[in-house]
């Protein structure tokens, strides 16, 4: 599977609920260092319910500026949450279940783009 | 001494480089048409540009990174390759009637057929592309742009009643067009202005030339000084068309046309410096698109490019662009009238200018690109202001070449 195919997809929850689809994946770089970057991890995928549609950059919580378009792009956003690898139950074609008791994570990110 | 040359050719290059033969045609179209009444849309035009060219040259400068670079980091690799393929046909269709415009130009000069001189302007772009310094090329081309001033001797050696002429400048509708063709051409203006090329054109050339922080105050006095001179330059192609093709009732097609009023106001001596300003001036924007085509396609890809490498170091860059020298040239080989490709061109390019401004706008507001250049409160606004502009000039023009059948 790559990540583009994962994309997109819709995220429920373990009673079949509807959360939202899968609008970003999100890594850590902290494995065995390589040639230029630590191997990177995958830490969890960010789930939104109203649009899967890129952050722009917008994720990350330093970025306020220009101020109509930062509030536009968040706003579209609303209620987007990130779940940890670990709480995923089954990642399937054109679906996504989550585990029984799930915790939905802040998904904004730091000015240094750390968690 | 040395920087004031620097500064000063910088600001003759900018003002030669700005007109091309959007700008041209779509400048004469208007003026012959609608007379000064559209001037407005070429400042507005020319406050864009300066506002986006300055943006990405400090994008340039501060991150390392040209504008499709950004685009593909910004938007991901599917919107992005949306954003390429729209950007990168409107780059094409400019790069065609460019071409055209050369080869129209040299039939103007020589009276053989422009059909011929096609083949003879591609290689000719290809050659300098392949061979020529970067800012050797710039320089020259916009340089020798520069005798389009004669525009504006051939204005004054008119006499026109300038009391007439400064009325026609209220924005207002004449009477014998509609508000559809005024607002289309509204439209076209500000497209031929605000050219996408030239930001992708402008920030690729920064890194080219190895721009840091410390060269934007150059680049600021280059696009600050020389862009504006360069929309005056419009004005003046349009007040030579308002002057002597409106009262005769010769709405402009070709470009013998758009040259008719400075033979008639300037004589032999200002026919031969607008031949040359023109020859000048499209096939120096056709370097620019060329050279566009490559850059785009190269930075979404991630090839190496860059006419500071060989061009062994940037095989794909330069096959890239000699595919779409021939390509252009195919299309014109067709007959395709190249006034008609150009009018296209300069509206399409503003339908998709919101894909080119918008990751520039966002971008420049990064402090993980920009470090502390990045945009103050002042641009900003005034970049929102223009974001809406184009948002609606954009979803504007279809509509409005449907209805008005194309601005007849």
């Amino acid at each position: 599977m790559i990540l583009g195919d994962l994309l997109g997809t819709a995220v429920h929850d373990p009673d079949g609920g509807w959360l939202g689809r899968v609008a970003d994946a999100r890594f850590v770089l902290d494995g065995t260092p390589r040639q230029l970057l630590a191997e990177p991890r995958l830490l969890g995928l960010v789930v939104s319910p109203h649009s899967v549609a890129s952050f722009l950059g917008y994720e990350r919580t330093g970025l306020t500026q220009p101020w109509p378009l930062a509030n536009l792009l968040r706003w579209r956003h609303r209620g987007s949450f990130l779940v940890m690898w670990e709480d995923i139950a089954m990642i399937g074609a054109g679906s996504v279940r989550l585990r029984p008791g799930f915790i939905r994570y802040n998904p904004q990110l730091d000015d240094r783009g750390q968690e | 001494m040395k920087r004031l040359l620097g500064v000063a050719l910088g600001i003759l290059t900018a003002i030669g480089g700005f007109v091309d033969i959007g700008d041209l045609v779509t400048n004469a179209v208007v003026g012959s048409r609608f007379g000064l009444s559209l001037v407005w849309v070429v400042a507005v035009g020319v406050v864009g540009i300066c506002l986006f060219a300055n943006m990405s040259g400090r994008v340039a400068a501060a991150s390392g990174r040209a504008t499709f670079e950004v685009i593909r980091e910004r938007l991901g690799a599917r919107a992005g390759l949306a954003n390429l393929s729209a950007s990168f046909l409107i780059n094409l269709m400019t790069v065609t009637a460019e071409i055209g415009g050369v080869a129209l130009a040299l039939q103007l000069a020589s009276s053989v057929n422009y059909l011929l001189w096609i083949p003879v302007a591609a290689v000719a772009v290809w050659l300098v592309i392949w061979r020529v310094k970067f800012s050797i090329m710039e320089n020259v081309t916009g340089l020798l742009g520069l005798t389009l001033i004669v525009f504006a001797v051939a204005l004054f050696m008119l006499k026109p009643d300038w009391g007439s002429l400064a009325g026609q400048l209220v924005p207002s509708v004449p009477e014998q067009e509609t508000a559809w063709t005024y607002s289309y051409y509204a439209i076209a203006l500000f497209g031929a202005a605000m050219t996408p090329y030239e930001v992708f054109f402008f920030s690729s050339g920064a890194v080219e030339e190895g721009w840091n922080v410390k060269d934007l105050i150059q680049s600021r006095i280059n696009v600050l000084a020389g862009f504006p001179l360069g929309g005056l330059l419009s004005v003046a192609i349009a007040g030579c068309a308002a002057v002597v093709l409106l009262p005769a009732g010769i709405a402009v097609t070709s470009l013998s046309q758009v040259i008719l009023p400075v033979a008639e106001g300037a004589g032999k001596l200002g026919l031969a410096f607008v031949l040359v300003g023109v020859v000048a001036a499209t096939f120096g924007a056709a370097l620019e698109t060329t050279l566009s085509s490559g850059y785009t396609l190269a930075q979404y890809f991630g090839w190496s490019w860059g006419k500071f490498r060989r061009p062994a170091q940037a095989a794909r860059f330069h096959l890239a662009m000699i595919v779409c020298l021939l390509v252009g040239s195919a299309v014109l080989a067709t007959g395709v009238d190249p006034v008609l490709v150009t009018e296209y061109s300069v509206v399409f390019s503003a339908i998709a200018l919101p894909l080119t401004y918008l990751p520039i706008l966002i971008v420049a507001n990064d402090p993980q690109y920009m470090g502390k250049h990045v945009n103050g409160r002042a641009v900003n606004m005034l970049g929102m202001v223009y974001l809406v502009i184009i948002l609606v000039a954009s979803v504007a023009a279809i509509p409005l070449m449907i209805v008005t059948g194309g601005g007849s």
